[in-house]
């Protein structure tokens, strides 16, 4: 059973309070929107869950294991993987080399046939065997994101953070990293899916985390998150103008 | 002999309670819930200045870090260090002879000017093109053979002033086109690694400048002559203790301080430089143009400033900067392809001490590092050893610097080494 | 036959004729060329370790020909101080072991007259021949040498940690500089810029398959270093081929990113550090026995600025490529060594090689940014990729499954 435990969360940059006393609980394979404005605070709690920094204060558990003071790479291996808000693929690796990263990295005494054969299953399933000895410089932007992908499939941990997967990518692409994000739900991961798209959050979350400038200021079901006042005040703003706030995101994200 | 265990002793026990106090107050500041940025520096300080004394009640109390906090801990335990040093070796002559210190502190101070100008030059090619350049200590051996060679061989008689200009615009125009032919493709990004892509192009210049100089010029020292001399002077005129008493190459004052003619020329012409270095920067659009390049590249290129220009102009104004620190100071030491070396070292140094990309903190770092070299120079008992080991005083800096406090004195952008990462 | 068996037949060929050679040429000048082929397997052993250090794990480092000289010096100092009596000198300072005492002499520099002289020399004079004391085993001097190295490798490796690209190079640059000064400096014990002579490899001449060699025959260190160099290289292909290739890679392509991936990034970064210093100051122990003199030279930018040189005109992402390159060009500077005359000028080889072999490195790295060597080796590895890919998008269906190699 998956159990993720963050408590009093306290992250401060300089005077800059990032994260003030954020709480909350993930059991079980959830898939979990976390929204808020540029700046609110995401990737700094991506970036205190993974282990690259650490916080003032506050406790993470994760399946029982204190992970706040341990390192990243301790904290992949206890089953929290994560992909970067820009794309951070090995760009003088093979794709193939790329995925063996991971896995490599986890099992000590991973059989390399089999690994082999599963990064070759997770291309298939990516679209993209037929890269598999190109190096990752020479792929697209998109593909890198789909790579970064496989590479957390190869880590095979127990939750997963995306960090904005869908800015700059193409629809149909879209649509593959939309399966990939429900065929590994339901495998029994939980997600944690960052993203200023809301129709992508709506349509896929049946969560959502609402982070305001170091707040966290709502957690529920989407239907009653939108229609929470604070909520509605700090962030998604009064009308129904999702669509421009969604193209105005999409454009930071991009540059 | 026996009293240099008290050197030692008090060293050590300075080194071991900053290091406690560096490790364990960053801890108690992060477990207090606080700031914890610089909180190793003032641990490091107080643990040094203090030991436990001084701990405890920081660990206590925790009080927000200042400057106050910083500074006074750092005099304190160099003062300690003074101290302990004095009691090591009375007989030193750092110790015993005041006009000997008065003398080291201000020839610390004018040659610090002179490094501070050529470090300068580095963190302006640092600021803009984002590389740090490992041919800046060619550019300055270069600097000083052109001006001998202008003003020795190739034109006798001709006026060293000129010979510094002749050296300063040939080597513009080096770093120019070095920069037009080798340093383009890192602005396109087709280069992976543009760091490392500069250090080690940078590194091939400067190792084809050095043989090319050494084939063309041989290896043999040469030394230009004084540019100016001292007019004769004595004020007051035939009172016993004067005040000032120039010879041709020389000056004294009060009696204690003697300072030879070329470096005092040498920091002089690093003044009026520098002075319009900064005239240059502040106050004409090129120079606006360059400071706003190096802070926000983007923004610049909308403003319609080409960044393409200003990086060669970077360059080439980087180059020339240590080119003509060593013309200037080619009349002080004799000169050799491979004299660029140190300096080179020492200009890092002082870079990261200052804090990498910061002109201001260039110029204060070169003046720390000048009196820090002073009195390693001076105080060390076995004078060969002492300027043999003249690298390593500046290396105790940078180590020291690159631990406690990786950004430098005056550097916030640029978190040293991590890229912003501490 | 494909590529790939055509590189191995090339490599397989290569190797026969570096193990042929001193018996297949029979020129004049024969001591020279060997002295310079076991000078060019000197420095493929420090382009290639460096290239593994910098090109495989991004560690800019220009401090390689200080643990070069650690491992030299460590080595030359064993033999210098260390010696066994089977009588005490009641001079020096001494240890009994068992029958035999351990002496060990003392440091007393650069002996200008025949009064100060160190107590061993004292001592045989006064004995006037009638003990005989040992030297140490050279080969205890070499494996504490290159222990030296890797401990260094382990300190220095641990201090920059935190530091990257430049200011990783500047600290190594300035840590290779205060060795030198220090060495420099300290003439009692190191005796400064006269340098410390060292015990040939085979001081007593070594006969092998019944042919006796004597001291200064290149056929022996011919083959030690050969041997060493093979050596090096299988260690570093294996690593290359290994987790740890693919992870000090990884590391050095996206830190973060590998430690979010589970590499525990600074153990790799430690250990890369310390096998390559091991490896240099290895080859630094066995090359200043050759020599039999190692000075604070040795150690000078210069040096250092040779073996980036070597490696990056090789090609610094390959180990091999790095110490094929070295080979060669140790052999082109060596024939550039002439000089002449155009004119009535006296050119001077021995500076113009190196401006000329200067702009190439500069040159190489404008145009040639994977070396010279490296794309000759992918055309024969990775001939098959580029096809592959237009191959699969014309059509996507087509599937082949294949063994890909990587060992856990
Ligand atoms: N290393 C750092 N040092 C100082 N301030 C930082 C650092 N990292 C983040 N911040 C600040 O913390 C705040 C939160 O940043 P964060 O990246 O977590 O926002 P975000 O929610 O991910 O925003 P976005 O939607 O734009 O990605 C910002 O104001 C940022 O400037
Ligand atoms: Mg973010």
């Amino acid at each position: 059973m998956i159990e993720l435990e963050v408590k009093n969360l306290n992250k401060r940059f300089g005077g800059l309070h990032v994260l003030k006393d954020v709480s909350f609980g993930i059991k079980g394979a959830e898939l979990i929107g976390l929204i808020g404005p540029n700046g609110a605070g995401k990737t700094t709690l991506t970036n205190i869950l993974d282990g690259a920094i650490k916080p003032n204060s506050g406790t993470v558990y994760l399946n029982g294991q204190r992970i706040d003071q341990l390192p990243p790479f301790e904290v992949a291996k206890v089953g929290l993987g994560r992909t970067f808000q820009v794309t951070r693929s090995f760009r003088r690796m093979t794709v193939l080399e790329n995925l063996y990263v991971p896995a490599l990295a986890k099992h000590v005494a991973a059989d390399k046939t089999e690994v082999t054969n599963k990064a070759l299953e997770v291309l298939d399933f990516l679209t993209m065997r037929h890269l598999r000895n190109e190096y990752a410089q020479a792929l697209s932007g998109g593909q890198q994101k789909l790579l970064e992908l496989g590479r957390l499939l190869m880590l095979d941990p127990d939750i997963i953070i995306l960090d904005e997967p869908f800015a700059g990518v193409h629809p149909t692409l879209m649509e593959i990293i939309y399966e990939y994000i429900r065929k590994v739900n339901e495998e029994g991961k939980a997600i944690v899916l960052i993203s200023h798209q809301m129709d992508s959050i709506f349509s896929l979350c049946k969560r959502l985390l609402v982070l305001n400038y170091g707040d966290l200021i709502a957690d529920g079901a989407p239907e009653d998150v939108k229609n929470d006042p604070v909520v509605v005040d700090a962030y998604l703003g009064k009308d129904d103008d999702e669509n421009s706030d969604t193209t105005n995101n999409e454009k930071q994200n991009s540059a | 002999m026996e009293y240099s265990a008290i050197f030692w002793w008090t060293t050590l026990w300075l080194l071991f309670w900053g290091v406690v106090g560096s490790i364990f107050t960053r801890r108690v500041y992060l477990r207090k819930d606080l700031d914890t940025s610089n909180s190793i520096l003032v641990g490091s300080m107080v643990g040094a200045a203090f030991g436990p004394v001084g701990l405890v009640p920081l660990w206590l109390k925790t009080p927000e870090i200042s400057r106050k906090l910083i500074l006074i801990p750092a005099f304190v335990s160099v003062g300690i260090m003074m101290i302990a040093f004095a009691l090591a070796d009375p007989q030193n002559n750092c110790v015993s002879n005041g006009s000997f210190v008065a003398s080291q502190i201000t020839n610390g101070l004018i040659i610090g000017i002179i490094y501070g100008l050529m470090a300068l030059g580095l963190t302006l090619i640092f600021s803009i093109l984002g590389i740090v350049s490992f041919s800046h200590g060619e550019f300055y051996m270069i600097g000083g053979m052109l001006v001998y060679y202008s003003t020795v061989v190739w034109f006798p008689g001709l006026h060293p002033v000129i010979g510094v200009l002749i050296a300063c615009l040939l080597t513009f125009m080096l770093g120019a086109v070095f920069e037009r032919l080798f340093l383009t493709p890192l602005y396109d990004g087709r280069i992976d690694r543009p760091v490392e892509y500069g250090i080690l192009i940078t590194f091939g210049l400067a190792f084809t400048l050095q043989y090319f100089v050494q084939a063309v010029g041989g290896a043999n020292p040469v030394k230009a002559k004084r540019f100016f001399d001292f007019p004769r002077i004595r004020l007051p005129d035939k009172a016993d203790p004067w005040l000032i008493k120039t010879s041709r190459g020389n000056m004294e004052l009060f009696d204690t301080i003697s300072i030879s003619n070329p470096r005092f020329v040498a920091s002089v012409i690093s003044i009026m430089v520098l002075l319009g270095l900064l005239y240059f920067l502040y106050r004409t659009w090129t120079g606006k143009a360059l400071r706003a390049v190096s802070q926000d590249r983007d923004a610049a290129t909308i403003a319609g400033i080409n960044p393409h220009h200003m990086n060669m102009l970077a360059f080439a104004m980087g180059g020339m900067i240590a080119a003509l620190s060593g013309a200037t100071l080619v009349q002080a030491f004799s000169w050799l392809p491979q004299v660029g070396m140190i300096p080179a070292m020492r200009s890092f140094v002082i870079v990261v001490l200052g804090g990498l990309g910061s002109l201001p903190g260039a110029f204060i770092g070169g003046i720390i590092i000048g009196l820090v070299e002073a009195a390693g120079t001076g105080c060390v008992p076995d004078p060969q050893k002492a300027s043999s080991y003249i690298p390593a005083y500046g290396m105790i800096v940078l180590t020291l610097t690159l631990l406690l406090r990786p950004t430098g004195l005056l550097g916030r952008r640029f978190a040293s080494g991590t890229h912003g990462k501490l | 036959m494909n590529r790939q068996q055509t590189l191995w037949l090339i490599s397989i060929l290569i190797i026969v004729f570096f193990m042929t050679f001193p018996f297949l040429y029979g020129r004049r000048d024969y001591d020279y060329i060997m002295h310079v082929l076991i000078t060019g397997f000197f420095y493929a052993i420090l382009a290639s370790s460096w290239s593994m250090l910098s090109g495989y794990a991004g560690q800019f480092s220009f401090g390689h020909m200080a643990f070069m000289g650690l491992g030299a010096y460590g080595t030359a100092l064993f033999s210098h101080y260390f010696y066994l009596s089977p009588v005490p000198t009641n001079l020096c300072t001494e240890f009994e072991i068992g029958d035999q005492y351990f002496i060990i002499k003392d440091a007393i520099g650069v002996t200008s007259s025949t009064l100060d002289q160190d107590c061993l020399t004292k001592a045989l004079a006064i004995w006037d021949g009638s003990v005989q004391i040992t030297p140490m085993p050279i080969w205890i001097g070499i494996l504490l040498g290159s222990m030296l190295g890797g401990i260094f490798g382990l300190l220095i490796g641990m201090l920059v940690l935190r530091l990257r690209a430049a200011y990783l190079a500047l600290f190594t640059l300035g840590f290779s500089e205060i060795l030198r000064a220090t060495i420099s400096a300290e003439i009692k014990i190191t005796r400064g810029q006269a340098g410390i002579e060292l015990p040939y490899l085979f001081e007593n001449g070594i006969t092998v398959f019944g042919h006796e060699f004597s001291k200064t025959d290149k056929i022996p260190p011919y083959y030690v270093m050969f041997f060493l160099l093979l050596a090096c290289m299988a260690v570093l292909a294996w690593l290359a081929k290994s987790r740890f290739g693919l992870f000090v890679r990884a590391l050095r392509e996206d830190e973060d990113a590998a430690a979010a991936l589970g590499v525990n990034t600074v153990r790799f970064k430690i250990m890369v550090f310390v096998i390559t210093s091991t490896m240099a100051a290895l080859a630094g122990a066995v090359q200043a026995h050759y020599v039999g003199i190692i000075t604070p030279n040795n150690l000078m930018i210069l040096q250092m600025s040779l073996v980036v040189a070597m490696a990056v005109i090789g090609g610094l992402e390959n180990f091999a490529a790095a110490a094929i390159g070295a080979i060669i060009i140790q052999f082109l500077l060596e024939l550039l060594r002439e000089s002449f005359v155009i004119g009535g000028v006296e050119v001077d080889m021995t500076l113009w090689r190196l401006v000329f072999f200067g702009a190439l490195l500069m040159i190489t790295l404008r145009f040639y940014r994977n070396g010279l060597i490296t794309p000759i080796i992918e055309f024969f590895t990775r001939a098959h990729v580029a096809s592959e890919t237009v191959e699969k998008r014309m059509d996507p269906k087509t599937e082949d499954v294949e063994e890909e190699g990587i060992t856990g």
